[in-house]
């Protein structure tokens, strides 16, 4: 346990040293791509400075985490918790895998601008600010920084109609929950006198929450619900899941999400613990309807790209699920769940990447039929995936869903569970043909899949996912371990959490 | 042989052995050559029996607790552990997997043309997930094993299945999933439940059994869970309809286990978990009454249904929705006969229909259908084949002197008392099943030899008569003296009877096997 001083510049900067070392990197690739922008080597270097970025934020990171670094201080603006640690892994780990998955991507599509790069990291360290805020003001400071960037991303295919479409309908709803989260941040603080998350915990503790504390939280969890994709608030993302450039989706269905369900977590356990009797018949009706909406569309769909689409709404449904309890164990199971469905989804839109062109929008089963017999690793890859997301024993998908499962049945909460384990056996209703298109079905022609290959950055990256995604899946007490650590201290500070 | 055992510390790593060598096996399986494969498989399957033969003499008689314990911490926040360890019911239903494994890789040596390193790999993983429902005692590992063994048999039926395959794979799939996910929040909830009374949260079984009154008032809904799933999986009637698509579009060594290991998961499910969790729920009159119900409709139905299917493989899948209504039956009969005729029905059925699966696929791998009105007058062409087929026929229906008499026998002798209705209506089954295969049988190997294309089929193969034999040899035994199955797993059962209906066990040791042609002192 180590104890900074934030009082002092030095302690700050040690404090926020992963999210400065991204930020001051950033802007140093900018600068670099300035004077070499044309080539697609200056693109490659682009992105290969922008991972390094990351290597070395999530290096001070392990070096604030290893060390347990706490405040002394209350009243900070950036948590100095496992919580936030494990959040900013997230994104570390989503905007890593993502730079590697754009190095062949970008150049195969023609999108050789390497502002991309810069822009991916300047995202993910807003993803960080905003998992990590303590007070409203970063939370919306960090939400901006994030949205921003990717949605310069999402409409990164300049050429393509659709990638405009995606951007433009991002950044019109983007902008729009933006205001309602600004209005209910206008609103708490009003309420509670504070913009500091746990102060105005102990502001609305004991008593019954006010008219004006009431709205805020409403608007608040509406601004969440359209960044999460919770139905009802979910009708941009297979848009603009569909249009982005698939990395860029890969990085949107994971990093952005993580990032604003970490936020949605403090805001409720540390600010609004006393009126979980409020928040929790809401964020279950988001649940079931994301679950039930997210999974019952996703098997009517053709394209695999709109389909995985849906199936990330059905699990912005799970991981609502797992907010539901308010508690600890339901804090850990949202950050496991966040990391074992950011490998997996990563891997799969990284795969899915590399099965079509301009955009793979319009990827369907007959497009993978009979991939396993010329393509074995990528079937096989692609199956992991799928069963992962299917939350099947063996894959890290499972322990995530079981945590989720463990810590509702805890609270003594049945029906969301069920409904939980019900969608799932749903979701086998599309997750499966991918698998069966791959496997049982033939190819059209011998060579179908000659042309199909994946660039050895991307290719390295999903098998590490996909290893991580088999490992964990049987050995998951470390990270277990850590998930359930860092949920724990969500709450040392914080007002005592309401009982069930 | 006991001392033999014990000089080699056999107890101490057999069980962890079992598990993991199919798993070794699949790495040559899969970087081997393709034609190799298939004696890959051979060895390592071969090898499993063997080592797990020396189960039958690693317990210590008359003991009905788990033996062969060991326990690992697996995941120590959660209490979940690599707990694994046997009793004389896993012991028998580990030797019946493991016996029949060998011969389903034998059965598919010309059956499966391609992507063989594949299937044989598939093979292997699927016989550590059946190994490991059998002998896991961790209600987490359980459940892992339980779920993981769907994807090898899946992928079976899926790419060398028959023309309906994809269908019958994705059903087979969901159907089963549904089931074991409501299962899957029955066990997190009673290991919660659990930690509530005891302080202690713990995934052990027998922890959880100890301490499964905690349920309380939950109890009905997670016997619910626990029954849902097991039910699809025996399946009993109306969970039924996965079955017939599953078991006909599978190749022959997918419906080998099947329906001679994987139906048995259900059942064993019962016996171990279902029932032993949630007694009072089990055995209150109304759980029974429905229990005992659809065990009977699924005789009758079953066998009514397997009278008028035209397909051979069809018909035996029904039969076994009609045979495992007898083991459930028998479970419900809650007397130590019945009990022990119910395992009995299990590894008899598993021996006989198993058989029938292997006669249709070599059948069908001559002529490529399985249409009984394709066949007629084989006995003329084929004579060894014919005869095999009249005996495991008969051994299916229940004749006294082969292994179907011995458990239908004792089930309806063991739930006369609590049932008599249903027991009645269940004893004309017996007849319905000579009335099926029989009429069967006749149209098959009897009749005119109308059909010029039957005239020149080759009989038994050498390798055929490997698969076979000992399967007849299995059957001929187990009917005729099944003293020593039954004595190996009296005490476990006995333990379960005594478990749920305290002071209930009737007191003659032998009053299970003295009844039984050829098992009297």
């Amino acid at each position: 346990m180590t104890r900074l001083d934030l009082s002092t510049p030095l302690g700050l900067t040690l404090a926020l040293l992963p999210e400065i070392v991204l930020s001051a990197w950033a802007l140093v690739v900018l600068l670099v791509v300035s004077w070499r922008h044309r080539s697609a080597e200056d693109s490659r270097l682009a992105g290969w400075l922008s991972f390094a970025g990351v290597a070395v934020s999530a290096a001070a990171l392990a070096a604030l985490w290893v060390n347990g670094v706490t405040s002394d201080g209350l009243a900070q603006m950036v948590a100095l918790d496992p919580f936030r640690y494990g959040v900013a892994a997230v994104a570390l780990l989503s905007a890593g895998a993502t730079i590697l998955l754009s190095l062949g991507y970008l150049e195969r599509e023609r999108l050789l601008a390497p502002e991309y790069y810069p822009l991916v990291l300047l995202a993910t360290a807003g993803m960080m600010f905003l998992g990590g805020a303590e007070d409203l003001i970063v939370l919306f400071l960090g939400l901006e920084l994030m949205s921003v960037s990717v949605y310069v991303l999402a409409g990164f295919n300049r050429a393509n109609a659709f990638s405009a479409e995606a951007a433009l309908k991002y950044f019109l709803i983007g902008a729009f929950a933006s205001g309602f989260l600004l209005y209910g941040i206008a609103l708490v603080y009003g309420a509670t006198g504070t913009t500091n998350l746990s102060l105005g915990g102990a502001q609305l503790a004991g008593k019954p929450l006010g008219l004006m504390a009431s709205l805020g939280l409403g608007l608040l969890l509406i601004g969440f619900g359209f960044k999460v994709a919770a139905v009802p608030f979910h009708m941009w993302a297979p848009d603009v899941y569909d249009g982005s450039p698939t990395p860029v989706t890969g990085f949107m269905a994971t990093g952005v999400k993580a990032a604003a369900f970490a936020a949605l977590v403090r805001v409720l356990m540390e600010t609004f613990p006393a009126a979980a009797s409020t928040w929790q018949p809401i964020v279950a009706g988001l649940a079931i309807a994301s679950m039930v909406l997210g999974n019952l569309v996703a098997l009517t769909q053709r394209s695999i790209k709109r389909l995985l689409a849906y199936s990330s709404i059905a699990h912005a449904g799970y991981l609502l699920a797992a907010v539901w309890p308010g508690t600890p164990v339901g804090a850990g199971a949202v950050l496991l769940y966040l990391v074992a469905y950011s490998l997996t989804t990563l891997a799969a839109f990284g795969l899915l990447a590399w099965l079509g062109r301009n955009g793979e929008r319009d990827v369907t089963l007959n497009d993978i039929a009979g991939l396993a017999a010329t393509r074995p690793g990528i079937a096989f890859g692609l199956t992991v995936c799928m069963l992962s997301l299917l939350g099947f024993p063996g894959t890290f998908g499972f322990i995530g869903k079981w945590y989720i499962i463990s810590a509702l049945v805890a609270e003594g909460q049945y029906a969301l569970p069920v409904i939980v384990v019900l969608t799932s056996v749903v979701s086998a209703g599309y997750y499966l043909p991918i698998v069966m298109a791959m496997y049982m079905r033939p190819a059209p022609s011998a060579d179908r899949y000659s042309a199909v290959r994946l660039a050895p950055t991307a290719a390295g990256a999903i098998a590490v996912a996909v290893a991580a995604v088999l490992l964990f899946g049987v050995w998951p007490a470390g990270v277990l371990d850590l998930a359930g650590q860092s949920g724990r201290t969500l709450t040392q500070t914080g007002v005592p959490i309401a009982g069930p | 042989m006991t001392s033999f055992l014990d000089s080699i510390g056999y107890g101490r790593w057999i069980l962890h052995v079992l598990l993991l060598l199919p798993v070794v096996g699949v790495v040559p399986v899969l970087l081997g050559r393709e034609a190799w494969a298939k004696w890959t498989a051979l060895v390592v399957t071969l090898a499993e029996f063997v080592l797990s033969v020396g189960l039958w003499w690693s317990l210590i008689p008359g003991l009905g607790d788990m033996q062969l314990v060991t326990n690992a911490v697996w995941i120590r926040e959660w209490g979940i552990a690599y707990r694994v360890g046997i009793d004389g019911i896993s012991m028998v239903m580990v030797l019946l997997t493991t016996s029949l494994m060998p011969l389903s890789v034998l059965a598919s040596w010309r059956y499966i043309t391609s992507r063989e390193r594949g299937f044989y790999a598939l093979m292997l993983t699927l016989l550590t997930g059946l190994l490991g429902v059998f002998i896991a005692l961790d209600m987490f590992l359980f459940y892992v094993f339980f779920e993981v063994m769907l994807i090898p048999m899946y992928f079976i039926i899926g790419v060398w299945g028959g023309t309906n395959r994809l269908y019958a794979a994705i059903k087979f799939f969901i159907y089963t999933m549904a089931g074991s996910l409501l299962m899957l929040v029955a066990i997190v909830a009673l290991v919660w439940r659990v930690r509530a009374v005891t302080g202690q949260m713990s995934f052990s079984y027998s922890y959880l059994l100890e301490h499964a009154s905690a349920a309380g008032a939950a109890a009905p809904w997670l016997f619910a869970a626990f029954a849902l799933a097991f039910a699809i999986k025996v399946p009993i009637f109306p969970f039924h309809t996965w079955l017939p698509d599953a078991h006909v579009e599978a190749p022959t060594a997918g419906s080998v286990l099947l329906a001679s290991v994987m139906l048995k998961i259900g059942t064993y499910g019962f016996l171990r978990f279902a029932v032993p969790f949630f007694p009072q729920v089990a055995l209150s009159p109304a759980v029974s009454r429905l229990m005992v119900a659809l065990a009977v409709i699924g005789i009758i139905y079953g066998a009514l249904v397997a009278l008028v299917q035209p397909d051979f493989k069809k018909l035996v899948a029904y039969s076994s929705v009609s045979h495992l209504g007898f083991v459930m039956l028998g479970i419900w009969g809650m007397t130590l006969q019945s009990v022990q005729g119910a395992l009995m029905v299990m590894i008899s059925h598993g021996f006989s229909t198993g058989a029938l699966f292997l006669l249709i696929g070599m059948l069908y791998e001559r002529r490529h259908t399985r249409l009984i009105a394709d066949y007629g007058g084989l006995a003329r062409v084929v004579p060894v084949f014919s005869l095999i087929l009249t005996l495991v026929a008969l051994s299916s229906i229940g004749l006294p002197g082969l292994n179907g008499f011995v458990g239908e026998f004792l089930v309806l002798l063991g739930s006369f008392a609590a049932y008599p209705w249903a027991t009645g209506i269940a004893t004309t089954g017996v007849i319905f099943a000579a009335a099926y295969l029989l009429w069967a049988i006749q149209r098959l190997i009897y009749n005119r030899l109308d059909d010029r294309e039957n005239e020149h089929l080759r009989d038994l193969s050498f390798r055929e008569l490997a698969v076979l034999v000992p399967l007849v040899v299995g059957i001929v035994w187990l009917g005729l003296y099944p003293r020593p199955v039954l004595t190996r797993m009296e005490p476990a059962s006995r333990k379960f009877v005594e478990a749920v209906m305290p002071g209930s066990t009737p007191a003659a040791t032998l009053g299970a096997t003295a009844a039984i042609p050829g098992s009297g002192r």
